[in-house]
């Protein structure tokens, strides 16, 4: 690709088509396809060992898919790398020892073909009042926006982020997350995989769920929840606790004293029942399901 | 790629441990055995000490440099997943590679270039400039088969384990290549080891430019022969090493 870059030229930022990759027995991906606009702030959900690192490892052409096909923007992974239109955060990815902050950006810069001026890479990170302390005398937090330097100098149209906050303090998340947040608002595509599902809720427009190498649930933080439904429905009540396991929607009952925890797979039905019937209940309260919750039930349903 | 060399230069002056080991050591024990041994007349060259030294500390400057500056580092950048993170950009596994070795060979240019000039200057040794040229490049290029041989432990070991087998391979080769005691005084068994070794051909070679005689073809043959499969075996090394696990 030569002097201008043809930004948004493919209709997808990421296109797997029913990529399967195994390590000798492990089949670590089976069949998987996943098709990712541009401007889209994707997370990437699974317990270890769903997958999530190989798919990140395919996109970035490290590991070639044993059969189906993966393109980034239109091309093929390894060129895509190589046009810096796609740029990665990789799970503990070191640092040269011994060299400062703003020169290490610099080396990363160098590389790429069309790549953000290192001041402004040191800008999005939220590095510039660091730019000339060693690398190896960094916080955590620090580290780890870093590594978002080196990626994001590329200017790429994709940034993937494999399990970025891992080994942050909260300080240090909520700094880094507010970094990714301004990048993703300038409309570039953000893919990470992640294990916090708070982060998810609050940083990503479109989750993907994965187990076992497939894709088992994919849509909206809110979506994901509402897949797995409902939530739960909590009041006291004093009398009558027999007949809440037959309310419409209830799927599970737990009674402390006088305090009674429904779940429900649908809220409204439940609390409908409820007003209609004579039980002398009060102090209700209705809670949707968390993503923990959801992606706990997803993720034991698929295996 | 120019500035990627620049990078990989300068954080190794920033490291106090290659500076004193492989810059500073050097010119300290030149200076040293110089004063005590300098005026001694080689009877077989009719050298004198303090120019066969300035030789056997050069060498062992370069030796050292060039070990140090490809082995440890870059057993810590596979370790510490740096190597992981410079394959996902647009540099290519032979661009890496090449940076590593061009820049351990600038780097033992200061060594053995101020290991030469406390020679000239304290001991007041003086070559024609023929002689400087090629004692210079000749101990400049010979190093190759060092490089390799740091790149492959590099390669190879984690870096805890590493920096000992950097240090042993490198005070082994220092010593038993007769850089550190000559080779007339070594037991029979320990001379025929040290012929065998690339060191001691790699100094014998700047021994003979500085007596104004031409090195031995055995000499070149024994350096050249080493980087070969030194350089072949850093190659499958390498491409072991930053296979993704």
């Amino acid at each position: 690709m030569s002097g201008t870059r043809v930004r948004r030229s493919a209709a997808s930022a990421i296109s797997l088509r029913s990529v399967s990759k195994g390590y000798g027995p492990v089949r670590a991906v089976r069949d998987l396809s996943l098709e990712v606009r541009p401007g889209e702030t994707v997370a990437l959900l699974g317990h270890n060992g769903a997958g999530k690192s190989t798919t990140v490892a395919m996109l970035l052409g490290l590991v070639g898919p044993d059969t189906g096909r993966a393109l980034v923007c239109g091309h093929d992974p390894a060129r895509a790398v190589q046009d810096g239109l796609i740029a990665a955060m990789l799970q503990d990815a070191g640092m040269m020892p011994g060299v400062r902050v703003a020169e290490l950006v610099g080396l990363a810069h160098r590389a790429y073909p069309s790549p953000l001026p290192v001041a402004r890479a040191l800008e999005l990170a939220g590095l510039t009042e660091v730019a000339s302390r060693r690398v190896d005398r960094l916080s955590g937090g620090q580290a780890q926006r870093l590594r978002f330097a080196v990626a994001v100098v590329a200017d790429p149209e994709i940034v993937v982020l494999d399990e970025p906050t891992r080994a942050l303090d909260v300080r240090g998340r909520a700094e880094f997350w507010e970094a990714m947040r301004a990048y993703a608002a300038s409309g570039r595509t953000l893919l990470f995989a992640t294990h916090y599902l708070d982060e998810v809720d609050e940083n990503a427009g479109r989750v993907v769920v994965m187990a076992k190498g497939r894709v088992i649930a994919d849509g909206t933080p809110a979506e994901i929840r509402g897949r797995v439904g409902g939530g739960t429905v909590r009041f006291s009540c004093d009398a009558g606790h027999g007949a809440f396991a037959a309310l419409p929607g209830v799927t599970g009952v737990e009674v402390r004293g006088e305090r009674v925890l429904l779940r429900t797979a649908d809220a409204d039905v439940t609390v409908r029942a409820l007003a209609a019937g004579v039980l002398p209940w009060r102090d209700l309260r209705v809670t949707p399901a968390s993503l923990d919750e959801s992606f706990l039930m997803l993720t034991e349903e698929a295996s | 790629m120019p500035h990627y060399i620049k990078i990989e230069m300068l954080r190794m002056f920033r490291n106090k441990r290659y500076v004193i080991f492989v810059v500073a050591f050097p010119v300290g024990f030149y200076l040293l055995y110089s004063n005590l041994w300098g005026s001694q007349v080689d009877k077989t060259t009719g050298l004198k000490g303090s120019v066969i030294l300035m030789v056997s500390m050069a060498a062992y400057g370069a030796l050292a440099s060039s070990m140090m500056s490809s082995a440890v580092p870059w057993a810590q950048e596979r370790q510490s997943g740096w190597l992981r993170q410079l394959q996902i950009t647009p540099l290519s596994g032979w661009a890496i590679i090449v940076t590593k070795l061009v820049a351990s060979l600038l780097l033992v240019l200061p060594s053995l270039l101020l290991v030469c000039l406390a020679a000239v200057l304290t001991q007041h040794v003086s070559l024609s400039v023929g002689e400087w040229a090629g004692l210079i490049g000749a101990m400049w290029i010979g190093t190759i088969p060092f490089v390799a041989l740091g790149l492959i432990i590099g390669s190879l070991l984690p870096p805890d384990t590493a920096q000992p087998a950097a240090m042993v391979g490198m005070f082994g080769l220092a010593l038993l290549g007769g850089l550190w005691f000559p080779l007339e005084i070594m037991p029979a068994t320990m001379r025929s080891i040290a012929r065998a070794l690339p060191s001691y051909d790699y100094a014998s070679i700047g021994w003979r430019i500085v007596a104004g005689e031409a090195p031995q073809l055995s000499s070149v043959l024994g350096v050249l022969g080493w980087g070969v499969v030194l350089g072949a075996l850093a190659v499958v090394a390498y491409r072991r090493a930053t296979v993704r696990a």
